[in-house]
């Protein structure tokens, strides 16, 4: 088994960035995700890489999207007022299907509809992982370069204030991922043969004038994607009245909530979605079919509901149960992340006290 | 089976620090653990928490916890809302010159005077690796070497001189242990809740 070291999840996903090959990373220092920044100017240069403190995450993510270009597996991390600057780029970059791993250390969980459905132009899709132990961020971030490469698709990591700053025990086992293609889109030089350009129009030798027929060949993918990476935990399902749905970090406190819930004789289950998307509507449905009521615990005014209510298609009421939660610092930790507030507000909705 | 370790005071009283001896301690011996901390915006006299989970298995607990096996608290400043986390035959260790009375009477106090012993000792700031090390021989939840060895490790290079004064306070702090009464310490020991069982 290999050794099990105590890190912070900023770390873990540094260390599993490092160890999935990447070898370039630009960033622009912002609360909770600076310590990726920092980690990876002591990284990247130990490995060969190359790791740029960039005067703004504009300029960043010009960075990440030229050195993913190259074919360099690359990544840049903010929180959810340095991505609202990166939109452009990351619909321009999504079209082109240049395959980069953007890491969001969100503050609380205002920023799920930014990475669900972006604030840029066009029809492109991220595909958006959420971890809820330093662990699972190691692993979902080497998963997360392996499909960035293997669908040329943007993926971004969503976490939080908890996940950078909480440190537990991660080991980096070699993840079993099937081997990939060599990059022979990306601009590597024109010796020998035609220039690339790499446009959401295709490469330059085939270059499209049928724009819908050029954007519809990247949007085919979308719906392999949605068939093929959903993924999910879930628990306490078999009899459950009640399925709390929850990602990240809040996702591990609601789970905690619902083991002691059960020890309390309610029969309460959880869907924790670990791919936000492609979103596991599937799952939530049939957690749902067998259930009285579902109940949505996010750190927000209520964003995930909407494909919680798009999954269970009105069969049971879908009842909020978070909110948005800050103390002063405004990092997201507020009073609601609170394992009683959880329990006492499933009891609540369990009890049928609360009008749906 | 998880014990948790809530540490409270306030800032300059290396609370943050002597949580993560006790979090590399315990790694060291093979555990699993989960360490958190915050701290209010000021190095000096603001609150200061962290949390620490030892478990056997893959923590399940999250990092803000609603119950606790034990508090080790330095300062009052927010012993009493953190207090309240305590199960009912927890163990509460208190830094008894700087706090003078405790707001449970359900749970299993232990007073170690460890600014006073650490003024002794020569340095006040060495207060918090005493109570460490006083509260891990109380609860022998790791065990001293592995505490000394945490210890180097957690400090960075340019606190390295420290390190010697350190292993000192650890000492002074498992030396004060054991002149507590033994056979109220077994009963302690004995009667320790197993953790929560997730």
């Amino acid at each position: 088994m290999p050794e099990r070291v105590l890190m912070e999840g900023s770390a873990a996903i540094v260390e599993a960035a490092v160890q999935a090959g990447c070898r370039f990373y630009a960033g622009y220092p912002i609360t909770p995700s600076t310590e990726i920044l920092e980690l990876m100017s002591v990284r990247m240069p130990q490995v060969g890489g190359t790791c740029m403190n960039a005067e703004s995450e504009i300029e960043a993510i010009g960075m990440v999207w030229g050195a993913a270009g190259c074919g360099v597996r690359s990544m840049i991390a903010s929180t959810g007022q340095g991505i609202s600057l990166m939109q452009e780029s990351f619909a321009e970059l999504a079209n082109a299907q240049i395959p980069i791993v953007a890491v969001n250390m969100c503050r609380g969980q205002g920023d799920y509809f930014q990475a669900t459905r972006g604030g840029g132009h066009g029809d492109y899709r991220f595909i958006v992982l959420a971890p809820s132990t330093a662990q699972e961020a190691a692993d979902l971030t080497q998963l997360a370069f392996h499909l960035a490469d293997k669908w040329r698709n943007p993926v971004m990591i969503m976490g939080d204030f908890l996940l950078s700053h909480t440190s537990e025990m991660v080991s980096f086992a070699a993840p079993a991922l099937a081997e990939l293609p060599p990059k022979e889109w990306a601009v590597t030089g024109a010796k020998g043969r035609r220039g690339i350009t790499l446009s959401p129009l295709g490469p330059s030798e085939k270059l499209s004038t049928d724009v819908a027929a050029a954007l519809a060949n990247v949007t085919a993918k979308h719906s392999a994607i949605v068939s093929e990476e959903v993924r999910v935990e879930h628990g306490f399902l078999e009899d459950a009245e009640l399925v709390v749905v929850a990602f990240g970090f809040p996702g591990r406190f609601v789970k905690y909530a619902v083991r002691l819930a059960r020890e309390r004789g309610l029969r309460v289950g959880y869907v924790r979605p670990i791919s936000l998307w492609p979103f596991p509507r599937h799952a939530v449905a049939s957690a749902a079919a067998t259930a009285r009521a579902v109940a949505v615990f996010e750190l927000n005014a209520g964003q995930m509901i909407e494909d919680v209510q798009l999954s269970v298609l009105g069969r049971v009421p879908v009842v909020a149960i978070g909110g948005i939660s800050h103390d002063h610092s405004g990092f997201g930790v507020g009073p609601l992340l609170n394992v009683e507030h959880i329990l006492k507000r499933i009891g609540q909705v369990y009890s049928g006290k609360e009008d749906p | 089976m998880e014990r948790e370790v809530i540490f409270t005071g306030i800032g300059g009283q290396g609370i943050q620090l002597i949580a993560n001896v006790l979090a590399r301690a315990a790694a060291k011996e093979g555990k699993e653990v989960m360490l958190f901390g915050v701290y209010e915006g000021m190095m000096r006299g603001g609150s200061s928490e962290s949390t620490v989970v030892i478990g056997d298995d893959v923590i399940q607990a999250p990092p803000i916890i609603p119950f606790t096996w034990s508090v080790l608290a330095m300062h009052s400043v927010a012993l009493e809302a953190i207090a309240r986390k305590l199960r009912p035959g927890g163990v509460l260790v208190v830094n008894s010159t700087l706090i003078a009375s405790v707001p449970r009477h359900d749970v299993q106090v232990v007073e170690v005077p460890a600014t006073k012993l650490a003024e002794q000792a020569g340095n006040l700031m060495g207060a918090g690796m005493i109570a460490l090390a006083a509260f891990c021989a109380v609860t022998q939840l790791v065990g001293h070497g592995a505490l000394v060895q945490a210890m180097h490790d957690s400090l960075p290079s340019h606190r390295k001189h420290h390190a010697e004064r350190n292993v000192a306070f650890l000492e002074a702090g498992r030396s004060f242990a054991q002149t507590l009464d033994p056979s109220a310490l077994a009963h302690l020991q004995n009667t320790l809740t197993p953790g929560s069982p997730h």
